[in-house]
């Protein structure tokens, strides 16, 4: 199973003000990148543009299966994201949130998979209970269980993270070392400990 | 160049709309010359309506910008001619029916027209981002365009029903060779005009456009 | 996860899965809208509140009988309508200000989004038209002579007005003034329907045998046009 992806030339302007521009890279299974840059310099724009959220003002995201280029209506199989921005349904339990996204997806998971990707992020005793009664970790760590899910060759992690407790920020790094026998991971943070995973590192300040 | 010759063409019209034509018979006093404006007036209303919507189609399809600069054009001065050709109308109404509006399918029709348009502008002033702007304005036009078929079919049953007077239908003048001529000639006179103005209109939004950031991104907006 | 060389999926699970995420956000809405009420509230309470001033003001006795089958309908499809605008855009309103559109965007394919969305809205406008219709016609001493014709006029009518408004909903989501907004939009394309409508529950209250009840085949027509439109049009909507 060989998922590649290739981004050239990728800017983004907003009106008259430039966030980046020329940012090109290619990543293989077992890669990790990690984007660093001030606040502001858009380090979650360019997640949300390769996850196909936002479009770029200059520039292609390629995403190859087996060398075969993945047209823009499959890769929701093949991407799976975590953001600040990105939130769950609060009226619905973990698990409902779990078994929606799966569905929705189209995937064949079922509630042994759901149930099994919840254990995965520490969540177990908190899967039956309203989203709206989460702490901001617990939230965090269903995000990652949702993004997780399918099992996606490309994880995009914006600020993974964020509202973590040290044995959340553990549950990230087992995710982000396995993740590399799946695939890739694109790691977007201010913190330096985030930054640390990767291989390799795009400055946007730059 | 052009334009003078128009301005011409078009001071011939409205005098011999006066002079020249004969007023209609059936129709009283000389109300009927007012037809010479109102009919080319909604034609134009229509029509811009459909160039429009075409453009808007092609956008959509191609994403070029000039395409949205005509849809935006013609949707404006289609605007225009609307109200003008509702005024007219009203006019007209009141001259030979005897009030300014009673809902006959004419008058019906464009309303409604008056009210896409209103909507059509509400869309694009309400969207800030350009692109989301044009692909929302665009399909919005095709929507109200595919609505307009209903509305042809629709109305007419429903008002000769209820006001079953309105059967007067505001027609052509009759087949008067001079009324034809002038009809014609204000016709292609006020299609000069709209094409005159239209093509003003996007090279003002073309020199607009110049001022936007040049990342105009065509190739990935397909991905 | 089966995927073919390119990544997509055979044309033949495609379909058949189209549908499957379709359902899955309509009952997720729906299970939502249980346990909140966002929509359903702001609808019933519309509805009732301008049925109850227009039965208050109007009662059942001030209009003649000649004129009621006609007035009464028109009474009818304003509150209908307008209710059904006061509540159809919560479905995308929601999941705008939840934060939970961009999820959305990630997983489900926009067609089956719309489909997901359209069939919340159309339960909406059923719970809607099920309270307020026999309500009105009680209230209002609304004496229907073909009640077949009047059931299908209401039905078509609503479906009618949840396809010709979902689209919209989509469009105006993000924009800052949503409900005027919502409403300006979706007018100038629902009269032609709502046209329709009125006519046809006016001649089943008279009782005029319709051969072929003309104004249901209208309705039913819009529906499906709006629907094949939107589906061509909801992707790019969807995208931006």
């Amino acid at each position: 199973m060989m998922f590649a992806l290739n981004v050239s030339g990728i800017g983004k302007h907003y009106g008259e003000t430039l966030l980046f521009k020329n940012i090109s890279f290619q990543l293989n299974r077992g890669d990790v990148l990690a984007v660093a840059g001030w606040n502001g310099s858009g380090k979650s724009t360019l997640l949300r543009i390769i996850a196909g959220l936002v479009r770029p003002s200059a520039g292609q995201v390629g995403m190859f299966f087996n060398s075969e280029p993945i047209s823009k209506e499959s890769r929701r199989r093949f991407v799976g994201m975590v953001a600040p921005a990105l939130s769950l349904y609060d009226e619905l339990t973990g698990l409902e949130n779990m078994e929606f996204f799966s569905r929705v997806r189209g995937t064949a998971c079922n509630r042994n998979d759901c149930f099994d990707i919840i254990d995965r992020v520490g969540l177990t005793e908190h899967a039956t209970k309203m989203c709206r009664d989460y702490s901001s970790g617990m939230k965090q760590r269903l995000k990652l269980a949702q993004a997780l899910l399918h099992k996606p060759p490309l994880l995009l992690l914006d600020e993974p993270g964020c509202n973590l407790d040290s044995k959340g920020i553990k549950v990230v790094e087992e995710i982000i070392s396995e993740q590399r026998q799946l695939g890739m991971t694109v790691i977007a943070s201010n913190e330096k400990r985030e930054a640390d995973y990767a291989d390799r590192v795009i400055n946007l300040s730059e | 160049m052009y334009k003078f010759l128009l301005a011409i063409w078009m001071a011939v019209i409205i005098v011999a709309a006066f002079l020249y034509a004969e007023a209609a018979t059936g129709f009283p006093g000389e109300t009927s010359r007012i037809l010479f404006f109102h009919v080319p007036q909604a034609w134009i209303a229509t029509l811009s309506f459909l160039i429009s919507m075409i453009a808007s189609a092609v956008y959509l399809a191609k994403r070029h910008v000039k395409a949205d600069y005509l849809a935006q054009s013609a949707a404006e001065l289609g605007f225009l001619f609307c109200v003008l050709a509702t005024i007219t109308g009203s006019i007209f109404a009141k001259a030979t029916w005897g009030s300014f509006w009673n809902w006959d399918p004419r008058q019906t029709s464009i309303v409604i027209l008056l009210m896409i348009y209103g909507a059509y502008f509400a869309v694009r002033s309400a969207v800030s981002d350009p692109n989301r702007r044009r692909v929302f304005a665009a399909v919005y036009s095709i929507l109200a365009f595919v609505t307009v078929p209903f509305l042809v079919f629709v109305v007419p049953r429903i008002t000769t029903s209820l006001h079953p007077e309105n059967t007067m239908n505001p027609a052509h003048p009759g087949m008067d060779p001079k009324t034809l001529k002038v009809f014609l000639g204000s016709l292609f006179a006020y299609t000069g005009l709209f094409v005159w103005m239209l093509r003003l209109k996007i090279r003002v939004l073309a020199i607009e456009g110049l001022r936007e950031p040049k990342f105009v991104n065509r190739k990935s907006d397909r991905g | 996860m089966h995927q073919t060389k390119s990544g997509r999926q055979t044309t033949q699970t495609e379909s058949s899965i189209y549908l499957n995420e379709a359902f899955a956000i309509w009952f997720r809405d729906l299970r939502s809208e249980f346990r909140t009420r966002y929509a359903l509230n702001a609808i019933l309470m519309f509805a009732v509140t301008t049925l109850i001033a227009v039965s208050f003001s109007i009662g059942s006795f001030r209009i003649e009988e000649a004129e009621r089958p006609f007035l009464y309908s028109v009474l009818l499809w304003i509150i209908l309508t307008f209710s059904a605008l006061s509540g159809l855009a919560r479905s995308f309103v929601k999941e705008e200000e939840a934060g939970t559109i961009d999820v959305l965007k990630l997983c489900a394919r926009p067609q089956a989004v719309f489909l997901g969305k359209l069939l919340f809205n159309l339960t909406l406008l059923g719970a809607l038209e099920l309270i307020i219709v026999p309500s009105f016609i009680l209230l209002m001493c609304y004496q229907i002579n073909f009640p077949g014709f009047f059931i299908a006029m209401i039905i078509s009518g609503g479906l009618g007005l949840g396809a010709g408004t979902t689209i919209i909903a989509a469009m105006i989501a993000r924009a800052s003034t949503r409900g005027a907004l919502f409403s300006a939009l979706s007018l100038p394309l629902l009269l032609p329907l709502m046209i329709t409508c009125i006519k046809g529950c006016e001649r089943a209250a008279i009782g005029i045998s319709s051969a072929g009840w003309p104004e249901v085949k209208i309705a039913v027509a819009y529906f499906v046009i709006m629907i094949t439109m939107s589906l061509l049009l909801f992707p790019l909507v969807w995208e931006e």
